[in-house]
């Protein structure tokens, strides 16, 4: 089968099992709200990622544009009484472009640990405006539901309602699942084009030499601002579909400056190098955020457990590191001698890796010398 | 829904047609994951009220708690997790809840309050309770109406929550007394203690978010009501703030008669500990706290000098006193042998919570003669009476749970090792929250 074929095929494979995920989550263990969560955030990390891949720019703020959208959902419906899924949707976009527009423009020109500090210093000035906020009621949050009711979703949740008797509540949560894939497999476009469009490519001479691409002309400051409030538009759409699904919004979940690690987590986690990595990364780093503590007592520790296992043994992510893997497998499966070589390397690599950190030790200690 | 594992069931379709249907159909595609919204789920269709006919099941009731187990929340949250364990544990050792035992699962709130709850939902919970968290409460209230599992909060003691923005809950509760309740009792407090012609000006230090705000802004209609006194300084610093020295400086320039603070944890540990070595209680005739004494186990002898009175809700271990209610001595000593810690109020809110839910239970299927569904559980703890033993509590119908109030003044006690209150004042709910259909500020401003 050729490359294409091949990747058309799992295209389609993927697109099936995200319509199929409700059907799925009913007939395993699996949670449909924990899967369409780690998708939302996911979508924040693709945006994220469209940064990190490309400008090789980390930053540790994009939790702000998640939560400047979840906010923008909420204020429209909590102070204006809002309830048109489309409009709130458009005011999350509004609202996170807005702060991507003007973070961006402050950051753009910085580098390395400055562009990261400058992202993290912006997102904790927002989470302590908000939290402070009586507008924002502080961190009670605000209720993203006029009275009682759920905002509709372009009437077709209510539609379902009245004319196949679905129960409300299962109507509004199927359709915002819906709803989220097409935005999804809209962003999953969008990048796809702009990746491989000459914008993109100038953001990859932009990550990997600034100097140079300044010199052959690339605008390189207005491009990464491009990129930045791109990337945040992204955060503030998966945010506001958020606001839409939670129907309640906080600071602590949606602005806190650790759920930027957590987004940044989950762009690494799922393969930086990869268009679908960070959905992926969204839904396993959600999971585990969300429901080890129900079955592990040190469930932080898993979690650093998983990350360590990334870092070591699946530097390019999980999505990343399958065409890898799969070679690798299917070189085992024709000569099964090579599990021997590994069983080696796995223990050199340990060896190794210990004898490095009593080095480190050794200099933390004695110094240098 | 067509059972695609059983040919028979399915009209003989066979797995090459079945093939075909699935792979080549665009439809299949567009209606994957739809069966549940079709009303094609799993054929479950009974309602909770379905369920039971006439007896008590047999298996335990699953319940979940989600409470605060780390970080600096945890000197409240795990006070509610040891309370709660207790009255699971008492519950079970006498018989259970009309013979069912109970099955506690507990998880740390963190701030996914509302995802905690879903996922106790999911589990099959037959009740949850918690959190601790105002705002995590909050953003709970309608989701638990969607639901329909019935939640008894520990705390989340906001008082505009229930009276204001869900006045109308069905199936969420709140066992422990609301701020309105000891955000008044701090202040007849002080007017007991100093009198009200003595208080011409007061201050507050509250923590800057939505309790805090809640608690000075009821204080201060309170004090001023009583006293005429004006406020002359109101700090608010942050959650777990690592200085209150400019909270402690302003109120000695200041000297006001009166220092109001629902700080808690280690926020009331350090702004009393700064008090202290900047001789803030030199210039101020009363200090007065809602939460300080939930800090009991955490303060040293030296923290506690000076007019300190501090509030304990609704349970102080030693009232009423130990002669005419020993169930409160007895549950102190339980708890000592243990956990080895004083009980608090937060000790109250996990026990007290787990109570009202089960007395309900066990009053519901005394009048029913069966188990209740989720809506007669709830009808029932509407106005429901308990004891637990810090006394007699009501659940209002505005879901909120009213009992007295305990202030008094702080002291060390080498026996105990640790915090205790002295010359206890108890307030009557009914002197200190508003009766039913009225807001507590409306209420106060009427007097």
């Amino acid at each position: 089968m050729t490359r294409v074929s091949r990747n058309g095929v799992l295209a389609v494979l993927a697109i099936v099992l995200l319509l199929a995920v409700p059907d799925i989550a009913n007939v395993t263990p699996l949670s449909f709200s924990i899967i369409h969560q780690g998708i939302l955030f996911g979508m924040a990390a693709m945006g994220l990622n469209l940064l990190l891949r490309h400008t090789e720019l980390v930053s540790f703020g994009h939790t702000a544009f998640f939560g400047a959208g979840a906010y923008g959902v909420a204020v429209l419906t909590a102070h204006y009484e809002v309830s048109n899924g489309l409009l709130l949707l458009l005011g999350a976009a509004l609202a996170a472009t807005a702060i991507a527009l003007l973070v961006g423009y402050l950051v753009a020109g910085y580098l390395d640990i400055y562009f990261a500090l400058l992202t993290l210093a912006f997102n904790q000035v927002l989470f302590a405006f908000v939290l402070q906020s009586g507008f924002f009621n502080y961190n009670d949050g605000l209720r993203v539901r006029v009275g009682a009711d759920r905002p509709s979703l372009l009437g077709i949740d209510r539609w379902l309602v009245s004319t196949f008797g679905a129960d409300p509540i299962v109507a509004y949560d199927y359709v915002l699942y819906y709803l989220t894939v097409v935005v999804l497999l809209v962003m999953v476009a969008v990048t796809w084009k702009i990746v491989n469009s000459p914008f993109g490519r100038a953001l990859d001479a932009i990550g990997q030499d600034r100097t140079r691409a300044r010199f052959i002309g690339i605008p390189v400051d207005r491009y990464v601002w491009i990129a930045f409030t791109l990337s945040g538009l992204y955060g503030g759409i998966a945010g506001g579909l958020f606001a839409l699904l939670q129907l309640h919004v906080r600071p602590e979940p949606v602005l806190f400056v650790f759920v930027s690690g957590e987004i940044l987590f989950m762009a690494i986690i799922g393969g930086i190098g990869t268009i679908v990595g960070p959905i992926v990364g969204g839904i396993v780093l959600i999971y585990l955020l969300r429901l080890a503590r129900f079955y592990f007592e040190y469930y932080h520790a898993l979690t650093g457990l998983v990350l360590l296992v990334v870092v070591f043994f699946l530097p390019e992510g999980i999505l990343g590191s399958l065409p890898t893997f799969r070679a690798g497998l299917e070189r085992r499966l024709r000569d099964p001698t090579l599990v021997r070589g590994d069983a080696a390397t796995v223990s050199t690599t340990i060896r190794q890796r210990l004898y490095r950190a009593a080095t480190t030790v050794r200099i933390l200690v004695f110094g240098v010398k | 829904m067509t059972d695609a594992t059983n040919p028979a069931a399915n009209g003989g379709i066979d797995r090459r047609d079945a093939l075909k249907l699935f792979g080549g159909s665009a439809l299949a595609v567009a209606l994957a994951g739809c069966t549940e919204l079709l009303g094609n789920g799993d054929g479950d269709d009974s309602s909770p009220s379905e369920t039971g006919d006439g007896d008590v099941p047999d298996e335990p009731i699953q319940a979940g708690l989600q409470t605060f187990r780390e970080g600096a929340p945890a000197v409240l949250g795990v006070q509610a997790e040891y309370g709660a364990e207790t009255a699971v544990r008492r519950i079970n050792e006498n018989g259970g809840v009309a013979g069912r035992e109970i099955e506690l699962d507990i998880v740390e709130e963190g701030s996914e309050q509302l995802e905690n709850y879903q996922q106790f939902v999911d589990q099959g919970k037959d009740v949850t309770f918690g959190p601790i968290s105002s705002g995590g409460h909050e953003a709970m209230v309608p989701e638990i109406d969607d639901q329909g599992v019935i939640n008894v909060a520990t705390d989340g003691t906001v008082t505009t929550l229930y009276e204001e923005n869900f006045p109308d809950t069905t199936y969420s509760f709140r066992f422990q007394n609301h701020d309105v309740m000891e955000a008044l009792s701090a202040a007849k407090e002080a007017v007991e203690v100093l009198g009200a012609d003595n208080i011409d000006t007061y201050a507050g230090v509250n923590p800057n978010y939505a309790f805090g705000e809640d608690e000075m802004a009821l204080f201060s209609a309170g004090i001023e009501k009583l006293t005429g006194a004006e406020e002359v300084y109101n700090g608010t610093p942050d959650l777990a703030a690592d200085d209150m020295s400019t909270h402690v400086t302003n109120i000695n320039s200041e000297e006001p008669d009166v220092v109001f603070t629902s700080c808690w944890g280690g926020d009331a540990t350090l702004l009393l500990q700064q008090a202290q070595a900047n001789d803030m209680l030199d210039n101020t005739e009363l200090v007065v706290g809602t939460v300080l004494y939930g800090s009991a186990n955490d303060y040293e002898e030296g923290d506690l000098e000076g007019p300190i009175h501090g509030g304990s809700r609704n349970f102080y271990w030693d009232q009423p006193t130990t002669d005419q209610w020993t169930p409160a001595a007895d549950l102190f000593d339980e708890v000592q042998d243990e956990y080895g810690v004083i009980p608090t109020a937060h000790f109250m809110s996990g026990y007290g919570a787990v109570t009202a839910w089960a007395t309900a239970a066990d009053k519901a299927v005394r009048l029913l003669g069966r188990w209740p569904d989720q809506d007669e559980l709830a009808m029932v703890l509407e106005e429901h009476g308990f004891f637990t033993p810090a006394g007699y509590h009501v659940m209002s119908t505005d879901h909120q749970g009213y009992s007295s109030a305990h202030f008094g003044e702080m002291a060390w006690s080498d026996e105990i090792g640790g915090a205790i209150l002295e010359n206890v004042n108890v307030y009557a709910a009914e002197n200190v929250s508003p009766p039913p259909g009225t807001t507590s500020l409306d209420w106060i401003d009427s007097w």
